[in-house]
């Protein structure tokens, strides 16, 4: 068969006129007006407040006393910042809490999943896993409050349960040492604040990461299993050998939402060491309690502007170091 | 190796009952295929055999020995899945390797395994990728390679080509016959695909609705299909059939359908009393009418034609009845020609018409 292609072209190619351009930016507009919400609403509450964070770290400036106040300093607010004693004492209470929070709501968090998706199914399991899902979606301030009472050194829950149990017949030797050191001030002692504080957050955050966890193990295909039994594999085995490796990527997502949060941890510590700078010699001060103070309680929004391009900084660094040990490996996990 | 023994075996979910009082004996060295259109229950009596599902009644033996409550493990099974089934995380090796490293093997020694089992299959130069690296065709094999590692009493395979194309598909078939044809271990096979069925088993089972319809060599099945299912599984394209009430003329069986024409058959015995039966003729033992053919020559319309190339499946209207016709001799055709067809008298198929 012959084709007639070119008898089927047009004779003359005409150039595009001004009608088809108008509609060619046209059709390049419409994209950018229908994203334009998101678009001012980034640029007015994100972008401009990066900015001027910015540009406010480099002056003195008290917000009460109006915009006029506003004096260039140079670097002097990273200076200062950098000698500040507080800034790296609530940093270093911001790592001991990310370490002593987030690894007991992983360990935790991992295996339970794993045996509410084993064991339980449809109904039951959601209603298991939304229990457990209660505290994270509860309010922070409330949560704190409740354990605020709880730590209560006289009429606190906490106590009452340990002199209970200094008394039960089996187990009370175990506890023979709470009468002695009654009453355990837990949140006004330097050495028990941070433990203290840290308990509440793997309370309320380890439902979290068992809905994380959970989806997680049912992305795994029944196949594996049966083809783990196959091999011989018991249940212990079918866990560390296949479910935990494939569950790889989703502890990657978790812990980096877990240490992007540590990092922020704010409202329990202000809770439960009552806003009053950090606790008992700042024990319970973390960075971005630190931050608040410097800024809200201070007044000093140029020195606090500084000290949250340090954090911001710390945070990338932390980050990165864990992208890079365990980024590669936990989004490959799957493949 | 291992004997495969089920006896009355039931497997039920909740009130369904998908297995009904199963018996079987399979060989030592043999290649079973269970053959069954979905849902035939032929996976869930694997993963019976397996050891992955339990029976609700009935019982399982492997040598001899009662294994209704041995794991997997015990019964020292292996199994090729459908999915294949590899870890995604472990490279060939180490996917080839697990079992043996769970069972406690020296790193030597699952290392010379391991080698053994890629050399049989042509693994070598794949060793260190990940299941994701590889064509569909390479998993299939990993999965041959896990099973054959461990020296298996026996091999249970679930549909373990139909993710593959037809090509290699067919490759694979070979592959697996080769394999067994080395090894002679004990293999059931599961599979949709009559072909498959037939190209490697030494023996079918066809189920269906739970129950085995027929047991037999792929020519068994083909030429004395025990009922009309077993007909019309068996074979592509599929039986002809044809409902119609049996008479007797001149002392020749013959079957009157309802147009008023007559089949005549060979009386094989096993008719119904009633009379009423179903007429199977396969497509490809239908053959134009020559000037000798006096019996069983019937006229009918071309109605459509299909080359496949080496054959022509011709659809022909007879009587307001349409029959498939397998035209190797590829003769020259049109829709709606008139032509002349004859069927043999020893290639005449008569089922009870109750099933």
């Amino acid at each position: 068969m012959q084709t007639s292609s070119e008898e089927k072209l047009p004779r003359k190619l005409e150039k595009p006129g001004r009608a088809s351009r108008i509609r060619a930016l046209r059709k390049s507009l419409v994209p950018w007006f229908f994203i334009s919400p998101f678009l001012i609403l980034f640029l007015v509450f994100n972008a401009f407040p990066l900015g001027f964070s910015i540009f406010l770290s480099f002056q003195e400036w008290n917000p009460v006393a109006g915009l006029n106040s506003m004096k260039f300093v140079g670097f002097k607010n990273y200076l200062s910042a950098v000698d500040d004693p507080w800034l790296w004492k609530s940093i270093y209470n911001t790592v001991w809490l990310a370490f002593a929070a987030n690894i007991p709501q992983h360990l935790i968090a991992i295996p339970i999943a794993y045996l509410l998706v084993a064991s339980l199914k449809g109904t039951v399991r959601h209603l298991y896993t939304a229990t457990m899902f209660v505290p994270f979606i509860t309010s922070t301030v409330a949560v704190s409050l409740i354990f605020f009472t709880i730590y209560s050194a006289n009429t606190g829950i906490l106590n009452q349960w340990l002199l209970a149990l200094s008394t039960m017949p089996f187990i009370g030797g175990l506890f023979s040492w709470v009468p002695d050191v009654m009453p355990i001030r837990w949140l006004g002692k330097s050495d028990l604040l941070k433990p203290a504080i840290a308990f509440v957050v793997v309370w309320k955050y380890t439902g979290f990461n068992i809905v994380i966890y959970s989806a997680g193990f049912l992305t795994i295909s029944k196949d594996l299993y049966d083809a783990a039994k196959v091999d011989g594999c018991n249940a212990w085995q079918q866990f560390w050998y296949v479910a935990l490796p494939m569950i790889r990527p989703f502890i990657f997502f978790a812990v980096t939402l877990s240490i992007i949060g540590s990092l922020q941890l704010f409202e329990e510590p202000y809770v439960l060491t009552s806003g009053n700078s950090g606790g008992v010699g700042q024990a319970g001060l973390t960075a971005s309690y630190y931050l608040y103070l410097v800024g809200w309680e201070w007044l000093e929004m140029g020195q606090a502007a500084a000290i949250s391009w340090i954090l911001f900084l710390f945070i990338a660094v932390v980050t990165s170091v864990h992208f890079y040990f365990n980024g590669r490996k936990g989004l490959e996990g799957n493949q | 190796m291992s004997s495969v023994t089920l006896k009355n075996l039931s497997k039920s979910f909740g009130t369904v009952k998908v297995l009904h009082d199963l018996n079987l004996d399979i060989e030592e060295g043999e290649f079973v295929a269970l053959v069954g259109p979905s849902g035939c229950g032929k996976s869930t009596l694997l993963r019976i055999i397996a050891g992955l599902d339990n029976a609700t009644s009935g019982d399982i033996w492997m040598n001899d020995k009662w294994v209704n409550d041995f794991s997997p493990r015990e019964r020292n099974i292996a199994m090729v899945f459908q999915s294949y089934a590899l870890y995604p995380h472990m490279t060939v090796e180490e996917n080839i390797g697990f079992n043996l490293r769970i069972s406690g093997l020296s790193k030597a020694d699952i290392k010379s395994r391991v080698s053994e089992a890629t050399d049989i299959l042509d693994l070598g130069q794949l060793l260190d990728r990940k299941p994701s690296q590889l064509s569909g065709g390479q998993r299939q094999r990993v999965a041959m390679g896990r099973a054959l590692v461990r020296n298996p009493d026996a091999f249970l395979f679930d549909e373990p080509l139909s993710n593959l194309d037809a090509k290699l598909r067919v490759q694979m078939r070979e592959e697996i016959k080769r394999l067994h044809q080395k090894v002679r271990t004990t293999s059931i096979y599961v599979t949709h695909d009559q072909i498959e069925a037939m190209t490697l088993a030494d023996r079918i089972i066809i189920m269906h609705a739970g129950r085995i319809q027929q047991m037999g060599t792929p020519t068994e099945l083909y030429k004395n299909p025990a009922n009309v299912f077993v007909a019309g599984f068996i074979g592509s394209p599929s039986m002809n059939f044809l409902h119609g009430q049996i008479q007797t003329n001149q002392g020749k069986a013959q079957v009157l359908l309802p147009s008023g024409a007559t089949i005549d058959f060979i009386d094989r015995g096993n008719l119904p009393a009633d009379g009423r039966v179903v007429v199977g003729i396969r497509p490809e033992h239908l053959e134009f009418a020559t000037a000798e053919n006096r019996d069983n020559v019937f006229e009918g319309k071309v109605d459509l034609i299909e080359p496949t190339g080496a054959q022509n499946h011709l659809k022909i209207s007879v009587n307001d009845q349409t029959l498939t016709l397998v035209d190797t001799s590829l003769r020259e055709l049109n829709i709606d020609d008139t032509i002349r067809i004859h069927i043999p008298v020893e290639k005449v198929h008569v089922f009870p018409h109750s099933e």
